[in-house]
């Protein structure tokens, strides 16, 4: 695929060296764009894995840095935000996985689950009762009501959590109602 | 819950509700809706539910949420440095011929005599620990740490005296940049003895790399992981060390030790 405006992205200077022209390729404007719409939203949803903050942002650049290079080879822009979101979900369980390695080494300091800085971000009891809720819930039931929290339709969290569209339909139906029962609705 | 007979499932309801029925089912649904009170006090509920999560959701999330500015500018140059890469090892990959270790000998020795050549000329990648030791203004934590800080400008006037003092006064403006060794986000103050010329010429240990590790120690200072006057010290020591300490690599992108 010809890149007509990268061609010049190295220049000579007076002087004999080469600086950085500052054109952004197509490519590179597009993985920007892409980052700025969804930045937030996938990092809440690494967050809500359980990450660390600094993981989340780490996996996050590798994840626009993978788009980067998808978008490069040529490779199918269709549906790009489901590819995103797939891509940071399997890497931020890569991530998980080797903390929670680093976490049973013998010397690692263990997190104290009565210190969750989520928990201590809720104030009422009833928000309390809720997490207690939410926690209880097999983990991709939460995957799926996390990912529709972030805007995803259901054909997108199909595809991120590889699971069939009745199957989400089924995941959210059955969480909805626990949490609604839990409030006496 | 199972329905009871001739009621809606929770699913259905959640469909109807997301608007993800197709509109032959939607129809039906809604008639059923209009007709069962049974039924749309279970949707009251169930938009009740998703009204909890969201607000439980932001709730526990949004206050870990830090600024995107800097990810977001650490990315932008990360994928300028990838683009460049990926252009230069397009362009070369065919290029190289089969004796290919008497050539990468001949490019080793090239490579060496223009590092001296260029340190000779006082374009390094780590300063001179003599002429610019790094300096700090008198801040805490929480002033690096706010959202609003300011942006830091070099005056011409003490970018000209950078120049003079490393020696290279009549080099093009636009071959180096004036970069502080301490970046005023950690506190590093607009000083003479804070400043050096940081050539642009492509070398691995470049301005985007140092970017890097200044996003990284600012992130730990204000996650509480380290306090603000190591960061000053193993920045300011040798900024290479630093980056090699804090991401456990020998290399700027390479893997992780």
């Amino acid at each position: 695929m010809p890149e007509p405006d990268s061609v010049a992205r190295w220049e000579m200077v007076a002087g004999g060296n080469t600086e950085r022209a500052a054109v952004p390729t197509a490519d590179e404007q597009e993985v920007i764009q892409l980052f700025d719409e969804l930045r937030t939203r996938l990092l809440r949803y690494l967050l809500s894995f359980g990450l660390p903050a600094q993981d989340g942002e780490e996996v996050i650049q590798e994840v626009f840095l993978a788009l980067f290079q998808h978008l490069q080879r040529g490779r199918s822009r269709q549906n790009l935000r489901g590819w995103v979101f797939r891509v940071a979900h399997n890497l931020g369980l890569k991530r998980r996985m080797a903390r929670s390695r680093e976490a049973e080494a013998p010397d690692a300091a263990r997190p104290d689950p009565a210190e969750n800085p989520e928990e201590q971000l809720l104030s009422s009891q009833r928000q309390k009762r809720l997490q207690a809720v939410l926690r209880a819930l097999p983990e991709q039931d939460q995957w799926c009501l996390s990912l529709r929290a972030e805007g995803l339709r259901y054909r997108e969290i199909a595809e991120v959590l590889g699971m069939s569209l009745a199957a989400v339909s089924t995941s959210l139906g059955r969480s909805l109602a626990r949490f609604s029962r839990a409030d006496g609705y | 819950m199972p329905p009871e007979e001739g009621h809606l499932s929770d699913q259905e309801l959640v469909l109807a509700a997301d608007g993800e029925l197709n509109p032959r089912r939607d129809a039906e649904v809604r008639a059923h809706l209009a007709a069962c009170w049974h039924c749309r006090t279970r949707l009251r509920g169930l938009e009740g539910a998703i009204a909890d999560f969201v607000h439980l959701h932001s709730a526990t999330l949004d206050p870990q949420v830090p600024p995107a500015t800097g990810a977001r500018a650490l990315l932008k140059a990360r994928l300028t440095e990838n683009a460049a890469v990926s252009k230069t090892g397009a362009r070369h990959a065919w290029f190289i011929p089969a004796p290919w270790p008497a050539l990468v000998g001949l490019a080793m020795a090239t490579l060496l005599i223009g590092y001296v050549a260029i340190t000779k000329r006082g374009e390094r990648a780590v300063p001179s620990q003599k002429l610019t030791p790094g300096a700090v203004r008198n801040v805490m934590k929480a002033e690096v740490c706010s959202a609003n800080a300011e942006a830091f400008v070099v005056p011409v006037a003490l970018q000209r005296q950078v120049f003079e003092e490393y020696g290279i006064r009549n080099a093009p403006a636009n071959a180096y940049e004036v970069d502080y060794l301490i970046t005023p986000e950690l506190g590093g103050a607009a000083d003479i003895r804070n400043l050096w010329p940081e050539p642009y010429s492509a070398t691995v240990w470049n301005a985007h790399v140092k970017d890097e590790l200044e996003y990284r120690l600012h992130q730990m200072v204000c996650e509480g992981q380290i306090d603000l006057a190591t960061a000053q010290h193993d920045i300011s020591t040798n900024w290479i060390a630093a980056y090699k300490k804090y991401f456990h690599r020998e290399f700027p992108g390479g893997r992780r030790n």
